[in-house]
């Protein structure tokens, strides 16, 4: 599922987070969200995060993904120190090493399934139709090929988010991260998501972190760890 | 390219506020190219005019009439070289014959057919290069009465030639005879150089003057007289010496070029130019306002989806473009459409009778879309909806991801 070439991850832990500090400004006022946060993850884990609502989840899981950068210290993923890049190099970083699945899918209304998930190769040399080819090969993964040309409302919850997952992995990402992902689904599909995410990392070896308050989602994971007030407490 | 499906498929979200849009912008470029065609006819009109020839006229109004004693009078001021009476004859082809009057004349005039006729002096021609007649067709033409120097244009719209026979009936009261219509003979065809006289206007008729005078009792005077100068960089001082000569008489003159008077005869309406561009500019504005509007409110719909994309690794200046490409495209509809409105509208007033023989009575004859106009139409559409879309775009490239993702 490789788009294009890219460099080996380094030896060591495919995401390092060391000493970082994210502080929002509201006003005058100062809020800090973390606070010094210490994170490890080996190449091929998958890590639950979990934690009360304004904990710093979300905020550790945008600083990995590259989509914010933190106040202070090194957030170093797939061997890549990505608070020294530019914002046009994070994007292309971004493209290429990380997977982003969001709560509520986020998928282009105007654009069928194949479509969505063939978004993120327009960024790639890929010429039409090996596009098209990568990006049902990635909805083959998540089961829908056969909705390849169903707009998103024409697809139930978890199939969206199921394309929402292909879409996430039709660069072949070194990591994948999801805002709870099951969060907006009934139980069953909450299920088949999981299983799916499950799979990725057990038969695909994708580092996985994810962000949940569902203690049934977290338990699929092989690390689980909680944060509190912008620490990490285990 | 491979983008471009992406932008047209957003454009097709909203169906109403696209076509809302596009109809707008449509509707200022046919504007725009409309006016502007107007005007550029009636500067070329203008730029056809002869820099050595003045137009002296009543000083109160073209309705009235300058007596025919003035026109030795103004061949008598130094720098004139000669003067010749120019009656605008305002006549059209009426349904019946010389010697049949109808008391419902003025009823059954034919304005379908209506076009410009002068009734002029022979020294008109001698002043007016630009008509290039055959010496022995304006001999014969001297020697008739009821001869007629009919232009190319109109006689190629007729189907007019050499000895051809024709009615015209004047809506000026003053220029009607008892008998019925003035009946004359085609003995003439002019025609022009157009790459020397650009803007000459062969859809045009003259005939004697003396035929006119004759017909009606001898009781007119002349319409205007033009004047041929020596030195048209003199042409202020000529105009103000001539005028100065019936200062103190009933009938004062004004004198003017010919530019001018032709420029003054089509602003009778007002000043056109300033108008026409007035109205233009007030609706591209206008129309910049309604994209603009249209692009924030996309834009604002959107901020998920514009995260969604950086997210997935799109540059900044990559979204940016897709934005502008999505406004520029609007433009690119609406002035598409605008241009084809314009042609159509174009081709509806030349190709129906009376309002494009009432346009040709004017001297505008000739109202077609340019290429420049079109061009500059097009360039125009372009620059709206980049210009309505530079800002929401902008907007779109400062903004954080997650101060977008936090709006959901």
């Amino acid at each position: 599922m490789s788009a294009e070439p890219k460099p080996a991850p380094a030896a060591g832990p495919m995401v390092d987070v060391r000493k970082v500090r994210k502080v929002y400004h509201r006003d005058a006022e100062e809020i800090t969200v973390l606070d010094g946060m210490n994170l490890q993850v080996p190449p091929g884990e998958f890590v639950a995060l979990m934690g009360p609502s304004g904990s710093g989840k979300t905020t550790l899981l945008n600083l990995i993904a590259g989509i914010d950068r933190p106040t202070s210290g090194l957030v170093t993923v797939a061997g890549t120190d990505v608070t020294q890049l530019s914002e046009s190099d994070l994007a292309r970083w971004r493209s290429r090493n990380v997977g982003f699945i969001f709560q509520f899918y986020n998928l282009i209304p105007v654009l069928t399934a194949l479509e969505n998930v063939e978004l993120p190769l327009l960024l790639t040399r890929l010429g039409k139709a090996e596009r098209r080819e990568r990006a049902l090969t990635a909805l083959r993964v998540v089961g829908l090929a056969d909705r390849s040309r169903h707009y998103p409302r024409q697809l139930s919850g978890g199939q969206e988010q199921r394309v929402a997952i292909a879409r996430a992995i039709v660069g072949d990402p070194s990591v994948l991260v999801a805002d709870e992902p099951t969060g907006d689904l009934d139980a069953k599909s909450a299920e088949e998501i999981l299983a799916l995410i499950e799979s990725l990392n057990r038969d695909f070896h994708k580092t996985i972190v994810m962000v949940t308050h569902d203690p049934r989602a977290a338990e699929r994971a092989h690390v689980q760890r909680h944060l509190d007030k912008g620490v990490l407490k285990d | 390219m491979k983008f471009l499906p992406f932008v047209l498929k957003h454009l097709r979200r909203n169906w109403i506020r696209t076509t809302s849009t596009v109809a707008a912008m449509a509707i200022c470029i046919f504007l725009f190219c409309t006016l502007q065609s107007v005007l550029a006819e009636i500067n070329a009109l203008l730029a056809a005019s002869n820099a050595s020839r003045l137009i002296t006229r009543h000083a109160v109004s073209l309705v009235f009439q300058v007596p025919l004693a003035y026109g030795p009078r103004i061949q008598a001021v130094p720098g004139v070289k000669s003067v010749a009476n120019t009656t605008w004859f305002g006549g059209s082809l009426p349904a019946k014959k010389e010697g049949k009057a109808d008391p419902e004349a003025e009823a059954t005039m034919d304005w379908s057919n209506f076009f410009p006729n002068m009734a002029v002096d022979e020294a008109y021609f001698a002043m007016s290069p630009e008509f290039q007649i055959p010496p022995d067709q304006f001999q014969a033409y001297l020697q008739d009465m009821q001869g007629a120097v009919v232009g190319r244009k109109l006689a190629d719209k007729f189907g007019w030639k050499i000895g051809d026979r024709f009615f015209l009936e004047s809506f000026i009261p003053a220029y009607r005879k008892r008998e019925g219509p003035f009946e004359f003979v085609v003995r003439a065809i002019a025609d022009t150089d157009a790459a020397k006289y650009p803007g000459t206007d062969t859809g045009i008729m003259f005939f004697q003057y003396k035929y006119l005078y004759e017909s009606t009792g001898r009781r007119l005077n002349a319409g205007t007289y033009t004047v041929e100068i020596d030195d048209p960089s003199r042409a202020g001082a000529i105009s103000k010496a001539i005028d100065a000569q019936f200062e103190n008489s009933d009938a004062q003159t004004h004198t003017e070029t010919e530019q001018a008077f032709r420029a003054g005869f089509i602003a009778m309406a007002g000043n056109l130019a300033l108008l026409l561009n007035g109205i233009g500019l007030a609706v591209s504005f206008t129309i910049l306002l309604v994209t603009a509007n249209t692009m924030s409110m996309a834009v604002r719909e959107r901020r998920t989806e514009i995260a969604v994309l950086k997210t997935l690794g799109f540059p900044s200046a990559h979204v940016m473009g897709l934005v502008v490409a999505e406004a520029v495209a609007l433009g690119v509809l609406g002035g598409a459409l605008g241009i084809g409105g314009s042609q159509g509208l174009m081709w509806v007033l030349s190709n129906t009778p009376g309002i494009s023989d009432m346009l040709a009575g004017i001297g505008l004859s000739g109202v077609t879309l340019k290429p420049m106009v079109a061009a500059v139409g097009f360039l125009v559409a372009i620059l709206l909806g980049f210009a309505a879309g530079f800002v929401p775009a902008l907007s779109a490239y400062r903004s954080r991801i997650t101060d977008m993702l936090r709006t959901v």
